[in-house]
């Protein structure tokens, strides 16, 4: 379009939406990967998908993006009219995640400032021969005339299908200039923009209104025509374009769906497409039309008639382009200025924001746990009251901006969709892939740090646990393979699992593998090992039970790297296997990061904070439940379960503990099935914590995963569960 | 965000305080010498507060402090310098250095002033005759203060335990381009 602006503002613009539109495109083709063909719907969402990357992609002067989304535009254009039998659909499933992979790895180029210099061409090629074998094989059947495919880059020509709703009305539209008005180019444009506010589908004539400046002569002579397609009522139209100074008059006709598809009143369809003509041609045709203005029905009529043009079938028409983007709907049931129900925020500022709110949760314990209060004799009701209310707040604040950093698990899930179609179609494995609970919300940067370990659980069940399917024969399973991936919460945790219906794990292959890299206790025999423990071993670094590496498994890296990313946001990851039966990887991941409930305890005057959730129980002990081993370590008895106990005092070498286990308070922590008893002096309360990190001067410490600040100010360190454990 | 619009006009202030500070030291007493810090490290001094120790640490990382929200440690100087430990009181303080964008505490005995060291009267620590060399690495220079000296500290090395022969290489160097 002529409208000037600067592409750097733009350009995080065009790569948010994109990207957005190419997962849904994604989402779409996968989602109908095993179906005889794309469905109608499907066919115009890829269409026009494809239509709006490659406009947007022209005015940000991307060619080779332009170029592919172009040729896979024109393949489902073809698609579309002439719905051709016996089109391979794989293939074409094929092609398109090709096409959206190329135009992926090209925006990432963008992302991080490379030069786009992807070669489209082989892909473009490959289209090119698909789109003519899908052309002949139908040619050849029915007869009829190959179809037009703009095969020109040309970013100026679009065709949109309408989305067409109950709602939408059509309208026709005239606007008369008076006669000395200047400029009646820019004027219009000015009609055509206020009125794209409101359009599902927007079309005028003449259609090069702002860069050719004979275009005002067209519009003085003729009036200027728009056609309209739009949730609105003939007066609302009337209003936005207004009666101005310069505007002698506007008509608007409400006319039906089937001559707004029909192209226009303005004669010849081919005015629209084709630019090739030359401008004399285009000026001789719209002479003719001229004379046929008010007779607006045998017009269209007229047009139907010519044989020489191609029949337009419902559902499709040209139009001249306008922004590419997602359309503005106006929405009936909403008053005008509600529209924008989303902002996008820079998650910085939401950092920012939930830092704010960490402070405030503090400083709010800091007043109302203020020492000043527990002078006796204070009348606090009314401060008590008020503190209520103020927490109540608090509370709700947290929850919200909690709440706004909470993203649907879909968009990772759809990607491993995607990896099990490549890796199945790759191995020539037959697998079906099931999402359950894909909305589950989770905290974004816990996403983030998700998607990989994922990503690699998945490939390894495609790879390793799903058996080929010959196996699968000879074995008397269902042909096909099935992979689910589910999300749950429970009990503030984010359980997502992994699941095939394979193989499952050889436990006697891993414990071969196991004793050869030496990971085996030699004082241990093999059958005293659980499955679990069996199990364990294959997130060592280093470990493959796969003799054959393959393009996807088989390295030996993989396991430890999902182990690693799971740890680092405090994950865990529990695997599940029967033999024949597949094997089961679950993740459990917290919700969030940044606050998280406490139990603060104290031990030999300093406090510490552990997570609430990994301690199962207090109790208070007695003497005679300890057994003291010689070589200095000591255990617990309780209701006849023994547990290895860890004094915290002891094991940060503090001074000033209490030395007897009845003096002070034991905990029985919980993690990966492993339990100990910490025991501390007393314990302080349970508070909501803010983690913060422990300043980097200082080294690491083996136990300590950060710290915080109390209601008093002071500070505690946070024990890691998982540190102590170890 | 915050820091990105307060980065650019603190860099305008040192700019424009630039000369002022110039040359300024912050001194302070420690066992029986004087100590100078340059001033622009120096972020503010606060009262002596209560310390959060972290186990298995270092002993003069005395712990972490919170300075308004932010989590700092605190290094006890005297420990630092192998003096014998003090008693901490009412008058102890703590200096908030910034280094490299890191806030760390100093635990100092006694602050003593504000002192203007011209460069001519900085002389490079003597490389011999010193029994206690250790602490040659954290001093790069020596300023003469009218009768009195300081030791002039540089607080990367008073923070980071390095080799002491690649720290005195490189004081050298800083030397000769001073």
């Amino acid at each position: 379009m002529a409208e000037e602006f600067s592409t750097d503002g733009m350009l995080d613009m065009y790569l948010f939406e994109n990207e957005q539109l190419l997962e849904q495109l994604q989402e779409r083709v996968l989602e109908q990967k095993d179906e005889e063909c794309f469905d109608e719907d499907s066919i115009n969402e890829i269409f026009r998908t494809m239509h709006t990357i490659k406009g947007s992609s022209g005015i940000m002067m991307f060619d080779n993006i332009t170029a592919i989304s172009h040729k896979l535009e024109d393949v489902f254009y073809y698609l579309r009219e002439y719905h051709p039998e016996n089109v391979p659909h794989l293939e074409l499933v094929e092609h398109v995640l090709e096409v959206e992979d190329f135009i992926s790895s090209e925006m990432e180029k963008i992302r991080s400032g490379n030069p786009v210099d992807g070669d489209a061409s082989s892909i473009i090629a490959d289209l090119d021969k698909f789109l003519d074998k899908i052309k002949n094989g139908e040619s050849e059947k029915e007869g009829e005339e190959p179809p037009r495919v703009n095969v020109h880059v040309e970013p100026k020509q679009f065709y949109i299908a309408p989305v067409a709703t109950s709602a939408s009305r059509f309208y026709k539209i005239y606007i008369t200039f008076f006669p000395e008005t200047e400029m009646a180019n820019v004027r219009a444009y000015k009609c055509v923009y206020a009125l794209k506010e409101i359009a599902e589908d927007l079309l005028y004539s003449p259609e090069d209104i702002i860069s050719d400046e004979r275009s005002s002569d067209i519009i003085m002579e003729e009036g200027f025509r728009i056609l309209l397609q739009a949730q609105c009522t003939e007066e609302e139209i009337r209003q936005i374009i207004g009666v101005g100074y310069d505007i002698q008059r506007v008509d608007v006709f409400e006319c039906k769906a089937e001559e707004f598809l029909q192209g226009f009143d303005f004669g010849d369809p081919e005015v629209m497409i084709d630019l090739e003509s030359s401008v004399e041609d285009i000026e001789a045709r719209t002479q003719k039309q001229e004379q046929a203005d008010e007779e607006l029905q045998e017009e269209v009529k007229e047009a139907e008639k010519k044989p020489e043009k191609p029949k337009i079938a419902p559902g499709d028409f040209v139009i001249k382009s306008r922004e590419p983007g997602k359309q503005k709907k106006l929405a009936k049931d909403k008053p005008k200025g509600e529209k924008a129900s989303f902002i996008s925020v820079n998650v910085k500022k939401m950092d920012q924001l939930m830092e704010l709110i960490g402070e405030l949760v503090i400083s709010e314990s800091v007043v109302l746990q203020n020492p000043d209060l527990k002078v006796p004799g204070l009348n606090l009701n009314s401060f008590n009251k008020a503190a209520a209310q103020l927490s109540k707040i608090s509370t709700d604040l947290q929850n919200v901006i909690m709440s706004m950093r909470m993203v649907p698990l879909t968009n990772t899930f759809q990607k491993m969709n995607r990896i099990v179609f490549d890796v199945s179609r790759k191995l020539g494995k037959d697998i079906e892939f099931e999402m359950v609970g894909e909305n589950t919300e989770v905290d974004k940067n816990i996403i983030e740090h998700i998607s990989d370990p994922l990503m690699h659980l998945v490939r390894n069940a495609v790879d390793h646990g799903i058996e080929t399917n010959e196996e699968r024969i000879d074995s008397g399973k269902p042909d096909k393979g099935k992979v689910t991936l589910s999300a749950k919460t429970e009990a503030g945790k984010v359980w997502i699992s992994v699941a095939d219906n394979g193989k499952g794990l050889d436990r006697n292959k891993i414990l071969e593998k196991a004793r050869k890299q030496g990971l085996l206790d030699d004082n241990k025999p093999e059958s005293d090992y659980t499955d679990k423990e069996v199990y364990q071993f294959i997130i060592q670094p280093g470990f493959s039970t796969n003799e054959q590496i393959t393009e996807y498994s088989g390295r030996g890296v993989g396991m430890d790297v999902v182990v690693q990313n799971l740890q680092t946001i405090g994950g865990m990851l529990d695997i599940e296997s029967t033999p024949g039966l597949g094997s089961v990887m679950n993740l459990k991941i917290p919700l969030t990061l940044a606050i998280i409930d406490g139990i603060v305890m104290e031990t030999g005057g300093s406090s510490f904070v552990l997570e609430t959730s990994v301690i199962k129980e207090f109790v208070r002990v007695k003497e005679e439940m300890m057994i003291h081993e010689p070589n200095g370590e000591e255990y617990i008895m309780i209701r006849g379960e023994c547990f290895p106990v860890i004094r915290l005092g002891e094991w940060y070498g503090m001074k000033g503990y209490k030395e007897s286990v009845e003096d002070g308070v034991m905990l029985i922590l919980e993690m990966e099935d492993k339990k100990v008893c910490l025991f501390v002096d007393k314990l302080i309360g349970e508070q909501e914590i803010v983690v913060k990190p422990i300043p980097s001067y200082i080294k690491k410490v083996r136990g300590l995963s950060g710290c915080t600040q109390l209601g008093d100010g002071s500070i505690a360190l946070i024990l890691d569960a998982g540190g102590l454990i170890e | 965000m915050d820091e990105m619009i307060k980065r650019p006009q603190n860099s305008q202030l040192t700019s424009s305080e630039h000369d002022e500070q110039k040359g300024k030291y912050m001194t302070f007493k420690s066992g029986n010498e004087f100590f100078g810090l340059k001033i622009q490290y120096v972020s503010e001094i606060i009262q002596f507060q209560a310390i959060t120790a972290i186990p298995e640490t270092e002993d003069y990382i005395k712990g972490l402090i919170n300075l308004r929200g932010k989590v700092i440690p605190v290094i006890d100087v005297r420990l630092r310098f192998k003096q014998k430990p003090f008693e901490y009181n009412d008058r102890t303080c703590i200096i908030v250095i910034n280094v490299k964008d890191m806030l760390i505490g100093l635990i100092v005995e006694k602050i003593a002033e504000v002192v203007e060291i011209k460069e001519e009267n900085i002389l490079p620590p003597p490389a011999i005759g010193r029994t206690d060399k250790v602490q040659n690495k954290y001093v790069y220079g020596i300023g003469k203060v009218g009768d009195s000296v300081k030791l002039l500290l540089d607080p990367d090395k008073l923070l980071n335990d390095e080799d002491l022969s690649v720290v005195e290489q490189v004081n050298d160097m800083i030397i000769e381009e001073e």
